[in-house]
């Protein structure tokens, strides 16, 4: 037994260290391209989505994955410009504001067509935005709408006060010092509102629900009985003045978008909202089918029986494997659609899309997906793409809890840590303040705190943490009061390990991390049952500094840090009243350079796109938003004209038309 | 016989009872829900999620909801794929896992068997531990190690295979990803066999059939195997029903549409229907397969009685 | 996976068939048990161990078990020592936090500094690997001393008293075979408060050891039942020796064969279940690194730097290799028909 089996053990082991060998001369490619570069045969664009949708229905789910495939299969008034992702004219030819941003008109194109032929009309879009706003529909983007007045009331079930008496509803403005029905001050409503548009606009019919938005704000309570009590047990000003009178909820004729004619929306808001246009082409806005919705209830998006709107129609769908859109030939600019078919893989998985895109059966990855691991291999490559992303790495301060809740220990946290080190080991930039740099030009981005590890000592000795000397000493430091929590996505773990590395060489201090699953993750990040650091990103909405600084516009939902300050609203309150573009953006920086000052957040990195792309897929940018509006996108045969590297961006797309 | 079969059906049905209400309560306490992500929603959206899906009912009425639904065995609409039945998802994801399972096992048992046979036959000789040294090492190297070792050769530099992704049952698609779930299969019925055959090689009537000169061949296919393939035969109950769980990672890495990819995702996302429609069909499975696996082995074994 | 032990037969719920080898019991041992004084056959044991070291391969793989383990245990603090840093250490100079060869420094000049090459962040793999390995080692091992612990006592009570009570412990052991692993686990480690990385490993000892007590406990049960019936059993209760005593005293030290055949084989399969954790994010949790984290985040860079996965891959098939053949040796070793042979 023993000779055969030291002979069989002796082969084994001459295998391995083959293997070894072979696998440890490391495959040094000089190679231009990653993988095999053959175009396909058909005019068809492969691409991965993300994991499987929850929905088809471009109102319901939340995530990147849906709204990449939403692209493809819906239109709305406005369509992301694929390079800048600013909006451009798409349903909506031209589109206006009035003088004090409380109203917006689109003129829609008379061509539009949903995929079984119907007109797209402006009812459509009163339609859409009314059901988005349903309770029933459990929309998790409707918050995006809430700027449009009372669809938040109507989308949170509440109710007007109707006096039968006067035949009048009670005016917020009358219970505005209360505070009463929103935590967050609502910024006051002018009394009158302007009706002046840049080219007059008398034409349009001055409709009943046109003279309701014009007229002053209704006052808003919560619909449910018991939410409702206690605010008014409250408030005795209020309750008196509500006892006797008649609740009348908000229904979806009360939101304030209209249609005065087919092909002019009208859309009414709460507040001056300047980032709103840069709004409409999310997927939440683009056109919907009401026929097919109500006929079918949530089955709508079978392939049998759906009804689109945008330059592709589904063909196909095969869960969990890949969704297959054909050109629609009754879209309006079908004959500026250059591709006939584009095949979504649902798949998340970043090793198994590099395989497939090296194997040649993809043509395109989704940002992200080059593990920062794989740059020193791939980074060269003429196929990879990485570009400024409006994306941002950040850990969130728990600011009520443990040492975190001192402003200095947080600044101290900050300043110890060499954020260009991190970023150049990434390949990505550093992050000093909450917006990213050099995405939105033209805005006065506040500086941040610089690496300064000497005054981070400083710092944490002025909150006490001194020997006799009134020198920083890192013994009295609690370090094991602060934790890194963070959920397992293949990033977070090393940057951790290199934030955690600085601190304990920057500051001698220890701090341990913990990676956790991650609806644990997520439900220890809201309840703030943390301490100390939580790792989080944000990717933007809408191409608008707002969308960053609006994470911290409430104290809770998606302000994960305990910090809130009133102060800060109100500067974003009043930028957004501003309708000059850079003094809007001149307040918005001051309220920047404010939340910078409380330090509840270490900016860390700004994302780049990082995404593969094959040379001869042309038509397709990494764009800030890495959003890609697919009409656009084609093959490109003649391998003299094929993209070797990034396809240049600066100039702006000959858009209209094509 | 028949009233031991008989026992053993009726004892599923609680058996299912209970695990799915096992299931339930540990999925209630997990912490999360299906709509809980990094993009937060407002708290008035998450209100109506909540009302839509019947989330806002105390708990003892979800519960009995779900004892309703183990009756007509239907769990409802999945919570995180809007509209799809978990019926719908489990007709679809079980062909996938059960070709693939089905054509490993297959694959384990042919090779398997083979080699467990013949090490048996030639005890102590080359062939007996370099096979069982091969079947060693089919335990020892995870599938999540093995399965990315045959892509990097045979899809990214021989280009024989595609790396990942379902063209269906008889196609190029299949081969890696059973041979990488049938590899501890393979190693844990060669190891049975052999031990298996080695038992039975031993035994008188063997000693009488080769006496009876009778070639190698018929003794070991017409005589010995019956014996020797006992211990595999017990084995492939309960580990057929688990092999939906053991693809859990094949279908991770070949992306392959298959229950045990639905069932981590499932889990992942807080998804309690499908969850629980996935316990309870692998609960089933389980139960039924140990049954007929106990059957088959009165079957062969007239020794055994129940 | 749940783990199988291919050497046992099939659990048939109505009949009792032998499982297992049987024992020599001799004279002396009912004697000395009947006076009171439990004493396991000692010539048995002795007998076994010659078999073993006999057996080339069992001791050429425990040799190897002992090699790694010990290399784990003081590896890592001897590195520390020589080369100044713990094996988490992130290079600060940007040109050294990358993934190196082994053997490979900046600028590809041959050096003894990584045996095993560096990863991604500049860290050396050999060091990490043996830190992986206390890690691993230690998570196996006390993972199958608590299913020994739980499946040990509760098989052989089910076994010994039989009758209804052993009907419903075995449907007990019944439905938790059926309920799905992944899912306990991943509540399990949601669920127990861990306040250190100490604390998940502990999380992960339960989480591990809570699902393979169950073959154990078949197992044991199967022992008890085929010995519970012999004449030294008998002779215990005829003297009025109690239930626990009996079970704890008599039946169980006989059992024992299989028992630690089992619980050797048990140690890999555990190893194998936390990899798999590790892959799917449940597992150890950093700092603390296995050799499941380390081989499934290798998997990751697989095709561009193979040496990361290769290493601590190879490492722990060749550890479960060798507790796959020692475990086959003490079998063999304790098996009375190879004795035959």
């Amino acid at each position: 037994m023993s000779a055969a089996a030291a002979r069989s053990i002796f082969l084994v082991g001459v295998l391995s260290a083959c293997l070894l060998v072979v696998g440890c001369t490391a495959s040094a490619n000089n190679e231009t391209f990653f993988g095999k570069t053959d175009p396909p045969r058909e005019n068809v664009l492969r691409y991965v989505s993300g994991s499987e949708p929850e929905s088809l229905d471009p109102q319901i789910p939340i995530g990147q994955n849906e709204a990449r495939i939403s692209m493809a299969l819906f239109e709305g008034l406005a369509e992301y410009d694929p390079k800048s992702s600013q909006p451009i004219p798409a349903l909506a030819e031209s589109w206006e504001v009035n003088k004090d941003w409380s109203e917006v008109l689109f003129h829609l194109r008379r061509d539009g067509r949903f995929s079984n032929g119907d007109r797209i009309t402006a009812r459509d879009f009163v339609y859409t935005i009314q059901r988005g706003m349903t309770p029933s529909v459990g929309a998790r983007y409707a918050s995006l709408a809430y700027p449009i007045k009372y669809a938040q009331a109507f989308n949170e079930g509440a109710v007007f006060v109707f006096d039968p008496n006067t035949k009048n509803y009670l005016l917020e403005r009358d219970f505005a010092d209360d505070n009463s029905t929103n935590p967050v001050a609502l910024s006051s409503q002018p009394d009158v509102i302007s009706s002046e548009y840049a080219n007059g606009n008398a034409s349009l019919a001055n409709t009943a629900l046109h003279q309701t938005m014009h007229a002053p704000l209704r006052l808003v309570l919560p619909g449910k009985d018991k939410k409702r009590n206690d605010l008014l047990d409250k408030n005795p000003k209020l309750k008196a003045a509500v006892a006797g009178k008649q609740l009348v909820p908000v229904k979806a004729d009360d939101v304030g978008v209209e249609a005065p004619d087919d092909y002019t929306l009208r859309i009414s808001l709460m507040q001056p909202t300047p980032y709103f246009i840069s709004m409409m082409p999310h997927q939440f806005f683009r056109a919907l089918h009401q026929k097919t919705i109500e006929k079918f209830g949530s089955a709508w998006t079978d392939a049998d029986k759906i009804v689109t709107s945008g330059p592709f129609k589904l063909d196909s769908w095969r869960h969990y494997d890949r969704i297959v859109v054909v050109r629609d030939p009754q879209y309006w600019d079908t004959a500026h659609v250059h591709l006939d078919k584009i095949v979504f893989y649902l798949l998340a998985d970043n090793v198994t899309m590099l395989s497939l895109y090296k194997a040649g059966e993809l043509d395109v990855t989704y940002n992200h997906t080059v593990p920062a691991t794989w740059l020193e291999v791939i980074g060269h490559r003429k196929d990879f793409m990485d570009a400024p992303e409006a994306a941002i790495d950040f850990y969130n301060f728990n600011t009520t809890a443990g040492p975190t809740r001192d402003v200095r220990v947080r600044k101290a946290l900050n300043m110890s840590l060499d954020k260009k080190a991190l970023a150049d080991w990434r390949h990505v930039a550093p992050l000093t303040a909450m917006t990213p740099n050099g995405i939105f030009p033209g805005y006065p981005q506040p500086k941040g705190d610089p690496f300064d590890p000497e005054q981070a000592k400083k710092l944490l000795a002025e909150a006490g943490y001194k020997d006799a000397n009134g020198n920083f000493d890192p013994k009295k430091f609690e370090a094991s009061e602060i934790e890194m929590i963070m959920n397992p996505d293949a990033n977070n773990l090393p940057y951790a390990e290199f934030i955690q590395a600085q601190w304990k060489q920057n500051l001698g201090a220890t701090i341990s991390m913990r990676v956790m699953e991650n609806k644990t993750f997520t439900t220890a990040q809201t309840n703030l049952e943390y301490k100390g650091i939580s790792r989080t990103g944000w990717s933007a909405d809408y191409m608008d500094p707002f969308t960053f600084l609006s994470i911290f516009y409430t104290p809770k939902g998606t302000n994960a840090t305990g910090w809130w300050d009133p102060k800060y609203v109100a500067l974003l309150d009043q930028a957004n009243r501003t309708t000059d573009h850079l003094e809007r953006y001149k307040l918005l920086a001051q309220a920047e350079q404010l939340l910078l000052d409380a330090q509840p957040v270490i900016p860390l990195t700004v994302g780049t796109t990082r995404l593969m792309k094959k040379p001869y897929v042309k038509g397709v940018y990494p764009n800030a938003a890495t959003l890609i509006p697919w009409k656009y996108a084609y093959i490109e045969r003649d391998p003299s004209k094929w993209d070797y590297g990034m396809p240049d961006m600066s100039e702006p797309s000959a858009v209209a038309g094509g | 016989m028949l009233r031991f079969i008989v026992r053993r059906i009726v004892i599923i049905i609680p058996m299912l009872f209970v695990v799915v209400s096992l299931t339930w309560a540990l999925v209630r306490l997990a912490p999360g829900n299906f709509y809980s992500g990094e993009k937060k929603i407002a708290p008035a959206v998450e209100a109506n999620l909540r009302e839509k899906y019947g989330l806002d009912k105390p708990w003892y009425v979800q519960y009995g909801k779900v004892l309703r639904n183990i009756g007509r065995f239907d769990f409802g609409t999945s919570l995180r794929y809007e509209g799809q039945s978990v019926n719908q998802i489990l007709l679809r994801a079980l062909p996938v896992s059960a070709a693939l399972g089905f054509t490993a096992y297959l694959l384990a048992l042919i090779v398997g068997i083979t080699m467990g046979t013949l090490a048996a036959l030639k005890q102590n000789s080359w062939l007996d531990s370099s096979s069982m040294v091969i079947a060693m090492l089919g335990i020892s190297i995870p599938n999540f190690v093995l399965g990315p070792l045959l892509v990097l050769l045979f899809s990214l530099t021989l280009f024989w295979f595609p790396p990942a992704l379902w063209n269906g049952f008889l196609s190029k698609s299949i081969v890696l990803p059973a041979i990488t779930l049938s590899a501890i299969y393979v190693a844990y019925i060669a190891r049975l066999t052999r031990s298996g055959m080695l038992e039975v090689l031993r035994s008188d009537y063997i000693r009488t059939a080769r006496a009876k000169g009778l070639s190698e061949w018929q003794v070991v296919t017409r005589h010995a195997l019956r014996g020797g393939l006992l211990p595999v035969i017990s084995f492939s109950g309960p580990a057929l029903a688990f092999l939906i769980t053991g693809t859990v990672v094949v279908e991770k890495i070949f992306a392959l549409p298959g229950l045990g990819n639905y069932f981590i995702n499932a889990c992942f996302n807080r998804d309690e229907p499908l969850i629980l429609g996935i316990v309870a069909f692998i609960a089933i499975s389980v139960l039924v397969f140990n049954l007929l696996v106990d059957i088959s082995y009165a079957v062969i074994d007239p020794r055994i009685k129940y | 996976m749940p783990e199988f032990d291919d050497q046992t037969k099939p659990r048939v719920s109505d009949t009792e068939l032998h499982v297992g080898p049987e024992y020599a019991v001799a004279e002396r041992d009912v004697s000395e048990i009947v006076s009171g004084e439990v004493e396991v056959g000692t010539s048995l044991w002795r007998d076994a161990w010659r078999r073993l070291v006999r057996n080339r391969l069992a001791a050429l793989g425990m040799m190897i078990v002992i090699v790694i383990a010990l290399a784990c245990l003081v590896g890592p603090t001897l590195i520390e020592k020589a080369s100044g840093h713990p094996y988490d250490f992130i290079p600060r100079d940007a040109s050294l936090t990358k993934a190196f060869p082994p053997f490979r420094t900046a600028g590809g000049q041959f050096s003894w500094q990584h045996p095993m090459g560096t990863d991604t962040a500049g860290r050396d793999i050999l060091a990490r690997v043996l830190s992986g390995g206390q890690i691993s080692l230690m998570v196996a091992l006390i993972a199958t001393i608590v299913s020994l612990l739980i499946g040990v006592t509760y098989g052989a009570t089910a076994g010994y008293i039989g009758g209804r009570l052993d009907d419903l412990m075995m449907r007990i052991v019944d439905v938790l075979y059926s309920l799905p692993y992944v899912i306990i686990v991943i509540v399990l480690l949601a669920l127990l408060p861990a306040k250190t990385p100490f604390g998940q490993i502990i999380e992960l000892f339960i989480a591990l050891g809570a699902v393979s007590w169950l073959t154990m406990a078949r197992i044991v049960r199967g022992q008890v039942m085929s010995l519970k019936n012999q004449d030294f059993v008998l002779a215990a209760r005829a003297t009025g020796v109690s239930t626990p005593r009996i079970i704890f005293r008599h039946l169980i030290p006989n059992a024992l064969g299989p028992v630690i055949v089992y619980a050797t084989l048990t140690i890999p399969t555990v190893m194998l279940s936390e990899a798999f954790l590790s892959f799917l994010g449940l597992g150890v949790r950093p700092p603390r690194v296995s050799w499941g984290s380390l081989a499934a985040e290798g998997a990751q860079s697989l095709a561009v730097y193979p040496w990361l996965m290769i290493f601590p891959g190879v490492t722990m098939a060749l550890m479960l290799f060798c507790l796959n053949f020692v475990g086959d040796g003490l079998r063999d070793a304790l098996d009375p028909q190879m004795k035959k042979q």
